[in-house]
């Protein structure tokens, strides 16, 4: 897989925390969609009425697109949302 | 439930700590007041300060500029005042009695109670829908900067940036100091009509370096750069694996023929800023529409007070122009309430003030002339096929909108009851824009008589747990 961290940063300590059952590292102090992406995961939810495949894409809070499920509560905004180790996280198939 | 529903006192409550809320609020905490600043997300700053310096260890390259050195200075000042901060806190009502009801942290409802209330929620980001941009990998080009500046990641190994405005320079600047493939940069207005901008500029001195330094470095980097060339499609299984642009007229319509291919993991687009007025809405505080100030806008006095006594509004809701306007406004907004408090000396207000709208009317000119000149013509939305989802939220297309409009649903709440569109969890923030030009365009009426789309509590969809402690308390 791509690594999209960018070099040069002095990233906080190193976390694990799972989607869907599969285990993903990270660092903290990233969001959760920022973590999300750099796993490979664009896909956050799929479309209430048609189920189409979404993702994030605002990054700030508004559009409501990369809405997961965070350790048993669903609809967290991951963009809003740090990641911390040993989260839970679901995300639509 | 224990968290019961607390009830507290201020004397300024100011919403947003963007460059607006974070100057005022640096002001007036100097004179002893009970001040409370409220923002919806985790960090202090806004969209313009991310917290990559503390949160993310040194980042090597980074060297803001100096309106965000000073902006940081700011922030730095009201973290070290006496200022109640809350972050994580999202408004769930504004009644008139000087009362507001917050979310926090997603679990708590508080009471507010204020003398002075001051509006400084910002700006988002405008969208103009294409084929595809539901797909993921389809990313703001707000969204791809903040990965970057607060996360430290790319958005994709390669990326188209494409829409309308100086921001996607910045956006591409960024990627490509990352290590980023920018494949190409898309404007979709044409370049002509950005040199009638000079004489705006003569007091954006700042703008126009940053802008050089931009350009300069995806000039060297190679990276095409193509005018009048719009984002026709976003294609892959999935997510985006492909885009498909094309040149437009001066209507912003595509040139049959025109079309080109560009392979990407990603697609970042933006169409300039539209101010965040549901709040000051909800308030009751006056709009008006203005195309050239980014739409619908708090109406207000050269004190900046909204229609509304005692609640001002200040930055990009006033008006979209960026940092140096906000602090302008931030100062005009203390000044306005320390006078209005009795706090500041007759002569001491009015000489300040006078300075103050000299400078703001500089800012005016270059809002007018940014949110203008990049101004993608509504015919363009003529292009839009009908199979194209307009409303993310409840997949409603742009076919359902025009048979919803010859039906006689022509206004936005005609449209909303015929199709549900603004009826999702983004509450209309991302479609209701374009929704706006579309009914003006299908209609051939003006935009300011439709009226707005309405608003209600909560402002955003509420937790569980808080709606929970609020209804055990009544």
């Amino acid at each position: 897989m791509v690594d999209l961290r960018i070099e040069n940063i002095k990233r906080k300590e190193a976390i694990i925390f799972t989607v869907n059952g599969k285990e993903v590292s990270a660092y903290k102090g990233e969001t959760l969609l920022a973590a999300l992406i750099a796993a490979g995961y664009k896909k956050t939810k799929r479309s209430p009425i048609k189920g189409n495949p979404r993702g994030g894409l605002c990054g700030m809070g508004v559009c409501f697109e990369c809405i997961v499920t965070v350790n048993g509560v669903p609809n967290i905004r991951s963009c809003m949302t740090e990641v911390e180790n040993n989260m839970v996280v679901k995300i639509d198939e | 439930m224990n968290n019961p529903t607390q009830s507290q006192k201020y004397d300024v409550v100011i919403i947003g700590s963007g460059f607006s809320g974070i100057v005022a609020a640096d002001i007036l905490a100097k004179h002893q007041l009970n001040i409370l600043m409220l923002d919806e997300n985790m960090h202090v700053g806004g969209q313009l300060l991310r917290k990559i310096p503390e949160q993310l260890g040194e980042y090597a390259s980074y060297n803001p500029d100096y309106v965000k050195k000073l902006g940081f200075r700011f922030v730095q000042n009201v973290k070290h005042q006496k200022i109640t901060i809350m972050n994580r806190a999202c408004i769930m009502g504004i009644y008139p009695d000087k009362k507001l009801l917050l979310e926090v942290e997603r679990k708590q409802v508080m009471e507010i109670n204020y003398n002075y209330l001051v509006f400084a929620t910002g700006a988002r980001e405008r969208y103009l829908p294409f084929t595809g941009w539901t797909l993921p990998g389809v990313y703001s080009t707000g969204m791809a900067q903040v990965l970057m500046k607060s996360s430290g990641i790319l958005p994709a190994k390669s990326m188209v940036i494409g829409g309308s405005g100086l921001f996607l320079f910045s956006v591409a600047y960024e990627y490509l100091k990352n290590k980023g493939k920018a494949v190409a940069v898309l404007e979709q207005t044409g370049m002509m009509e950005k040199i009638k901008m000079v004489p705006a500029l003569a007091h954006q001195f700042s703008k126009v370096a940053e802008g050089f330094k931009y350009l300069s470095r995806i000039y060297l980097s190679g990276v095409p750069v193509k005018y009048s060339t719009k984002i026709v499609e976003a294609r892959g299984n999935g997510c985006v694996e492909e885009v498909v642009t094309g040149k437009v007229n001066s209507d912003g319509r595509l040139i049959s023929g025109s079309e080109k291919i560009y392979k990407a993991d990603a697609l970042a687009v933006g169409y300039g800023f539209v101010p965040n007025i549901e709040a000051p809405q909800l308030a009751g505080c006056d709009l008006e529409y203005a195309e050239d100030k980014g739409g619908w806008i708090v109406r207000v006095n050269d004190n900046l007070e909204t229609s509304v006594k005692d609640i001002y509004a200040a930055g990009e809701i006033t008006g979209v122009g960026g940092a140096l306007k906000s602090i302008n406004e931030g100062n005009i907004t203390a000044v306005s309430i320390l006078h209005k408090m009795e706090l500041m000396a007759e002569s001491d207000y009015v000489k300040n003030l006078a300075r103050l709208l000299k400078e703001r009317g500089h800012h005016m000119q270059f809002v007018h002339f940014f949110n203008s000149l990049y101004r993608v013509p509504a015919e363009a939305l003529n292009d839009i096929p009908d199979e194209t989802v307009i409303c993310r939220c409840e997949d409603i297309t742009m076919g359902d909108i025009r048979k919803s409009v010859a039906a006689g649903y022509k206004t936005p709440k005609g449209l909303k009851t015929a199709t549900r569109v603004t009826m999702g969890n983004c509450q209309g923030r991302t479609c209701g824009p374009v929704l706006y030009d579309m009914l003006g365009l299908l209609t051939g009426q003006p935009k300011q008589s439709f009226g707005l789309f309405n608003t209600r509590p909560p402002l955003k969809p509420l937790s569980v747990e808080a709606l929970a402690g609020f209804v055990e308390k009544d």
